[in-house]
């Protein structure tokens, strides 16, 4: 008997059960104008779990994400083709309302981006919009968000204050909070660390942690560690294709494809 | 191995050529058991078993490089497997090695020279553990999955020879009742002989795992 040492797939995509799929894509390939930075990607992301986008930048990692909430649809000139199938309805479609599709996929991004108004303000901006609330309902679903983003404690007795005044940790749990005040179903978050220190990280992880109990969390990360402490699948992205997608122990311990190899283990390059 | 960060190769290449020395140094300690029991060396022995130290400080010094390696460059994948992989291979090596100076402590203990036919036994039963020993040790150094997996698949052969030397011995203590101290010493040195055939299994099992991400303990032995 021979011992298997290649490791001769080129590609491996995990493919989860049915059942437990809240976002399927399909085919999806995407274009900044004429530049093509998406090639069929198909993958499938599940409920009540965090899954991490890695790879190297530009790998297209970012912009899978932006498609997920169709982001992109504020630039001209940006489109996508295939599919993104939220509990089995394709959100691509023309049909579909964009607003309502934001406030059930939610996205943080990689720079805090407070509203310029109260803490209060920031949290309740999305709710009003979406939804018409009693003063004490509101404040509930305020303080509730907040105390999920693990920021309660931090402003309850300054809510009136600016959003602005926060630190950048504090910020990002900010906008985590305005992003789950208006219960979406799918959280995107887009670097949501990268410009935070290592205390205000793991309070940031923290929150991913407990907040995947009700959502379904996708994350890109630059931070290898992150998506391995926090994420229970990883797809590693290069050159606009999903190279790998699996359980997020065996990419770590024993990715199957030689690029996530040399990726995480740093022979990139 | 090529990492961006140079360091990290030699880090890998430090760790790898220290266990391989260890390795290295533990065959040389089990050669030298048996060669001064079949000679009947003491001050030999002796020197055996003061030579053990070594084993000890290189295993720790091992562990103590595998830990900092971990930490400092938080490695993933092969590079994680490398350092547990070493750390355990040490240990397998170090308790070979202790395994080597309880045979040449026994020496000064016998009451007179082993018989030619005791000799012949020991040196063979000795011959066998150090082949497999050193041919894993160099699977280790070699980094070759396939090497270590047919070490891992011969390790009958040296159960085998143990339980005909236990028989030869025990039938000749029947025979001679005035060698029974000696040869109940011999035993314990077979069965030790025995043991590094273990421990040396053990590390065809770690490098196969360091190199292929795979458990040979759930391949079925053919």
């Amino acid at each position: 008997m021979n011992v298997q040492v290649e490791m001769p797939q080129e590609t491996a995509v995990l493919e989860l059960p049915p059942e437990i799929v809240k976002l399927q894509i399909k085919d999806l390939n995407f274009f900044y104008g004429q530049k093509q930075s998406l090639f069929d990607v198909s993958v499938s992301f599940a409920a009540n779990a965090v899954t991490a986008l890695i790879g190297p930048s530009g790998c297209g990692k970012s912009t899978l994400l932006r498609t997920l909430n169709r982001i992109y649809n504020l630039y001209p000139g940006q489109r996508a083709t295939g599919q993104v199938l939220l509990d089995g309805e394709d959100m691509l479609g023309p049909r579909v309302n964009v607003a309502a599709l934001r406030a059930r996929i939610g996205m943080v991004f990689q720079k805090p981006t407070p509203f310029p108004m109260s803490i209060f303000d920031n949290v309740a901006y999305g709710v009003r919009l979406y939804e018409k609330l009693g003063k004490a309902d509101l404040a509930n679903r305020v303080e509730d968000s907040l105390r999920r983003a693990a920021l309660w404690d931090e402003v309850k007795d300054k809510l009136k204050e600016s959003g602005l005044s926060l630190s950048g940790g504090q910020q990002q749990r900010l906008c985590v909070a305005r992003g789950i005040a208006v219960k979406p179903e799918v959280l995107l978050l887009d670097e949501p660390a990268s410009a935070l220190d290592p205390i205000s990280t793991a309070r940031l992880e923290e929150t991913i942690s407990e907040l995947k109990r009700d959502y379904t969390i996708v994350i890109v990360t630059h931070n290898m560690g992150q998506a391995a402490r926090l994420s229970d699948h990883t797809g590693f992205m290069y050159l606009g294709k999903l190279v790998e997608f699996g359980e997020t122990e065996q990419l770590f311990t024993n990715p199957v494809t030689t690029r996530a190899r040399d990726y995480i283990t740093g022979r990139f390059g | 191995m090529d990492h961006t960060l140079k360091a990290v190769d030699d880090d890998l290449g430090a760790l790898t050529h220290d266990v391989a020395a260890l390795g290295d140094l533990a065959v040389a300690q089990l050669r030298a058991s048996v060669d001064v029991l079949v000679r009947y060396d003491l001050p030999a022995a002796e020197k055996v078993v003061r030579a053990d130290n070594a084993v000890d400080i290189q295993d720790a010094e091992i562990e103590r490089k595998a830990v900092r390696f971990i930490a400092l460059r938080q490695p993933m994948a092969d590079d994680l497997r490398r350092p547990i992989a070493a750390m355990k291979i040490a240990m397998q090596l170090e308790r070979s090695g202790d395994l080597a100076k309880n045979i040449a402590k026994r020496v000064p203990r016998l009451d007179a020279a082993p018989s030619e036919g005791h000799s012949a036994l020991i040196a063979e039963l000795g011959r066998m553990a150090a082949e497999r020993l050193a041919a894993v040790v160099n699977a280790y150094r070699e980094d070759d999955a396939q090497a270590a997996y047919t070490v891992w698949l011969k390790d009958t052969e040296i159960d085998e020879r143990h339980e005909g030397v236990v028989r030869e011995i025990v039938a000749g203590m029947a025979a001679q009742a005035d060698t029974v101290g000696d040869s109940i010493h011999l035993l314990f040195i077979a069965k030790n002989l025995e043991r590094i055939g273990d421990h040396a299994t053990n590390i065809a099992e770690l490098v196969h795992y360091q190199i292929t991400g795979q458990d040979l303990a759930d391949r079925p032995k053919l």
